[in-house]
């Protein structure tokens, strides 16, 4: 209120914060983590590549001591996720890279939708509840609309926009409900969000096994889309990829990314996940922020859901089937520095761990688990330099003049 | 009431003050010439200071005067460069804090140092747990704060297993003394320990207080109030501008010689030779009331006028709702009742937002939570409160040119080291910080101005600047609130004077009716009244409060 530590007592001490925080920790460490802080992009991609090798020299021991082949199982591996060992082979007739493309569209989609959250502190963690959500709303759109349209590409093209919108309307106004929440009632949204992904899964079963399971059908699910409706197939052969699915995602990012750097709403939103008072000063609205952000957050997830069910189900299942993408996004954007381009690589690296997982679990029998231990470590290995570097800045560590 | 702890303490009670050496016992705190520099600001200047034994020493000064940084050195927090530091008659060198804790040294912070979703016994043992075979043996724990709180007459055994974000700051504080007394201190000291609690939890302290001194605990107390001081202490040493002003027995003192040491000498009047015509009421309000942080009513029907071309300055210690009334006006904090209205409307319940739109600009107190966003550079840092100002921003879209453009000429106009708007604001001093706030601020083309504390760790020249920027903008027919907690700067700028004590203006004064000691005065609450400047209703109305 009055006389705070450094500052009240005139001193005006730069970074009196940082005597504080990192009062406690060994010199050495302090400095370790401030060169961190200050790396630069280049040197980080580094970092993360330098730990994808040595997580994979620390798998391959595990696979090895498991009495399993392990230079099989880095093949494998690598072949699961590349297809060739030869750059100038990758987008070959194989299209083994459309394996590792297909995931990584959803998890860069998914990971935005983290990002944009996690920027303006606020955490959510309903990206899977808004990514069934939109997944739904936009397969009842299809089977609901497809046969009012023309069976041909523009009747599809209209289809599927109009199924995109009401994905990401759904995932909007399904994340604006914690967000209104956190914002009016003062629910923590990581607790709010977390419970509204398993209403999403059970209210999406009961109204998909209510009222669109198809009769006769033995499983929980939709009826499947008319076949016209569906991405253009564009060079790559592999049936449920498309390269306008990974347009999609790579325009969002570099839209979310615009609207970041470029507009007042993304200039009050990062403003308000790195100092919510300051923004305040500045006329932002905390609490319409909050609910702002939220229902951005959900409406990319929403659209995440869209692309999904267009590019590779064609019908919605069980959402309980539904593979996690909503969570392994924390750790995609959490790699990426919650940054909308970084988000890019962050996604790519998992859609190329998540596909060659697959090729070395059909084609070998290492066991899923241990398989799935060893995309941890690379995971853990390359978030942790991250995680470090946010501990630091956190600190105060790093920057100019210290 | 004075010398409460006097009375039945053998150790401080004879003998007389000053510098002399002690016989018998060792003084319990004897700091010899301590002087700490941060960059080129002396935040103390080869300070002495002397604690006696079971005695309750206050560390009075006004904000920045350097008590917090005086015991943070003796806290183990900073270091110092020059001078000595005596524990118990033995030269002490403290790394940290944990230093200082061994040598039964310890620091009630004003903000607490408490885990808030563990409960009270779990906070006084941290770090200090007692063991088992390696596991925390808690009724032994328990035991022992249950003594202290019976020794010492706490409250808060009732509430051991009681989360702290439950309990109200009152008892917080007291969970915070029994976490010093666990950890055996035999010195404690108590920085700002009023500044948030009500007057019924203020007296429930100095109960408390004067327990620990009985016990021959020895105490030093923070604080900028002067009734406080004289109520709760043996001895005052008050600070000014980091140095050591003198130190008084409490009992032999009397509040107008501590508002005097406190403020300084007497300074000549500049503000009152101006020829400027006072216009229109711009900014006015009425029987406001508004609430601070803890739900305490901080501002308590206050009326006030701001006319073009003329400064309107508050005096008042800190804490008094300066703030509060500060954050009101601009849109930063309900009103709770009254009305604001500016330029003819009422923007009692505007947005913040709407307010900049129509030309009130804000200095904010704290520049480094408030002004700044200390991870941006000084171009991104220019924006902020600017995002609905053309050219920054037009139809939502950021002109990133004309920002980094705007953030060059604040940065050479006002001269803020270094000149390089791609500098990260947390990597500039304070008082660049400051002057880029009040450059930002000072070039809103405003038509109003709330300026809180805008020169505070300024160097002298940019003072000098920034307070000429002020009248400039004051002829130029703009109303300006200036909030202070320099008595000095009020005098200089302001052509009205109101004086804010708990909520409400005690007087509104002209600066050349009033010397900054009546000022001083006023601000702890005594009505000085028509007879400003007469010494004698001054002492006498100093001399009935304790």
């Amino acid at each position: 209120m009055s006389e705070t530590h450094g500052d009240g007592d005139g001193t005006g001490a730069s970074g009196s914060g940082a005597d504080d925080g990192g009062r406690d920790i060994p010199e050495p460490v302090r400095r370790g983590l401030a060169r961190l802080v200050d790396a630069s992009v280049i040197e980080r991609i580094g970092i993360a590549l330098a730990s994808t090798i040595l997580a994979l020299a620390i798998g391959l021991v595990i696979v090895a001591a498991a009495g399993y082949d392990a230079v099989l199982f880095i093949d494998n591996m690598v072949y699961g996720a590349l297809g060739t060992y030869n750059v100038a082979e990758l987008f070959g007739t194989q299209n083994r890279i459309a394996k590792t493309l297909r995931p990584t569209v959803t998890f860069i989609l998914t990971g935005i939708a983290v990002a944009v959250a996690f920027r303006a502190g606020v955490f959510n963690i309903g990206v899977q509840g808004q990514f069934v959500v939109g997944g739904f709303a936009a397969s009842i759109t299809i089977v609901s609309i497809a046969g009012t349209f023309p069976s041909t590409a523009t009747g599809a093209a209209i289809v599927i926009v109009l199924a995109t919108l009401a994905a990401i309307a759904a995932g909007g106004l399904y994340a604006m409900l914690p967000g209104i929440l956190k914002a009016y009632a003062g629910a923590n949204e990581i607790i709010t969000t977390i419970m509204l992904n398993f209403i999403a899964s059970g209210v999406v079963f009961y109204l998909i096994d209510s009222f669109f399971r198809p009769d006769g059908t033995f499983f929980v699910r939709t009826d499947r889309f008319p076949g016209h409706v569906q991405f253009p197939q564009l060079f790559f052969e592999e049936a449920s990829f498309s390269l306008v699915g990974l347009a999609i995602a790579l325009a969002t990012a570099a839209i979310v990314f615009l609207i970041m750097e470029r507009t007042r709403f993304g200039y009050d939103l990062v403003t308000s996940g790195y100092q919510e008072e300051a923004a305040t000063y500045s006329g932002v609205d905390a609490k319409r922020t909050i609910v702002a952000t939220m229902t951005f957050s959900g409406m990319i997830a929403g659209l995440a859901g869209a692309v999904y069910v267009v590019m590779v189900l064609s019908y919605y299942s069980n959402p309980a089937s539904i593979p996690t993408f909503g969570f392994d996004a924390i750790a995609v954007s959490l790699l990426a520095g919650n940054n909308p381009l970084g988000v890019i690589p962050a996604g790519l690296l998992f859609g190329g761990l998540e596909s060659g997982g697959n090729y070395v679990n059909q084609s070998s029998d290492v066991p899923r688990q241990l398989i799935d231990g060893v995309i941890g470590l690379v995971v853990l290995f390359v978030a942790a330099p991250e995680l470090f570097r946010m501990a630091g800045k956190r600190m105060g560590l790093g920057g100019e003049g210290r | 009431m004075s010398g409460t702890g006097t009375d039945g303490d053998p150790a401080s009670g004879a003998q007389t003050r000053g510098d002399d050496a002690v016989d018998g016992a060792a003084l319990a705190v004897e700091l010899d010439g301590i002087t700490k520099r941060f960059g080129d600001v002396v935040a103390n200047d080869g300070v002495d200071f002397r604690l006696e034994r079971g005695s309750v020493h206050a560390l009075l000064g006004e904000n920045g005067s350097g008590k917090t940084t005086l015991m943070n050195i003796l806290y183990g927090l900073y270091d110092r460069d020059a001078g000595t530091v005596r524990v118990d008659g033995q030269p002490r060198e403290f790394g940290s804090p944990r230093d200082a804790i061994d040598a039964r040294v310890g620091m009630i912070h004003q903000h607490f140092q408490l885990v808030e979703p563990m409960t009270v016994l779990q906070n006084v043992i941290l770090g200090h747990e007692p063991t088992e075979r390696g596991l925390v043996d808690e009724d032994a724990a328990r035991a022992d704060v249950h003594d202290i709180c019976q020794r010492y007459g706490f409250a808060v055994d009732e509430h051991l297993d009681t989360p702290i974000r439950e309990l109200d700051l009152g008892a917080q504080q007291h969970v915070e003394i029994v976490k010093s007394l666990y950890r055996g201190a035999e010195i404690l000291i108590l920085d700002e320990p009023t500044a948030v609690l009500t007057p019924q939890e203020v007296e429930a302290l100095f109960g408390v207080m004067e327990e620990l001194t009985a016990s021959g605990r020895s105490l030093i107390f923070i604080t900028h109030k002067l009734e406080e001081a004289m109520e709760t202490a043996d001895e005052i040493t008050v600070l000014r501008d980091g140095e050591a002003v003198g130190t008084v027995p409490a009992g032999e003192t009397t509040r107008e010689e501590l508002a005097q040491m406190m403020v300084g000498r007497e300074v000549l009047f500049e503000g009152a030779d101006r020829e400027t015509t006072i216009g229109d009421p711009v900014l006015t309000g009425q029987d406001l009331v508004v609430r601070g942080d803890r739900g305490l009513v901080k501002v308590d029907g206050v009326d006030f006028e701001i006319r073009e071309g003329e400064i309107l300055g508050i005096a008042g210690v800190e804490g008094n709702g300066q703030s509060e009334l500060a954050e009101a006006i601009v849109g930063l904090r309900p009103v709770e009742a009254g009305t604001v209205v500016y330029e003819g409307e009422d923007v009692t319940d505007a947005s913040r937002r709407q307010l900049i739109r129509d030309g009130v600009a804000y200095i904010p107190e704290d520049r480094q939570q408030e002004g700044l966003v200390m991870d941006y550079d000084l171009r991104r840092n220019a924006l902020l409160g600017n995002q609905t100002v053309a050219p920054f921003v037009e139809r939502g879209i950021v002109d990133w040119d004309s920002v980094g453009d705007h953030a060059e000429e604040i940065v050479q106009q006002y001269d803020v080291e270094p000149h390089d708007t791609s500098a990260v604001a947390h990597s500039l001093s304070g008082g660049n910080q400051q002057k880029f706030v009040v450059g930002r601020e000072f070039e809103h083309d405003p038509r109003a101005i709330l300026a809180a504390h805008p020169t505070r760790g300024v160097d002298i020249g940019s003072i000098e600047f920034i307070h000429d920027r002020l009248r400039e903008m004051r002829d130029e027919g703009l109303a300006v609130l200036l909030l202070s907690s320099k008595l000095e700067e009020i005098q200089q700028l302001s052509d009205r004077i109101a004086v804010m004590y708990e909520g409400e203006f005690v007087d509104v004064v002209e600066p050349a009716d009033v010397t900054e000691r009546d000022l001083g005065l006023m601000m702890t609450g005594s009505s000085v009244g028509d007879d400003a400047a007469s010494p004698d209703v001054a002492a006498e109305s100093g001399g009935e409060q304790p």
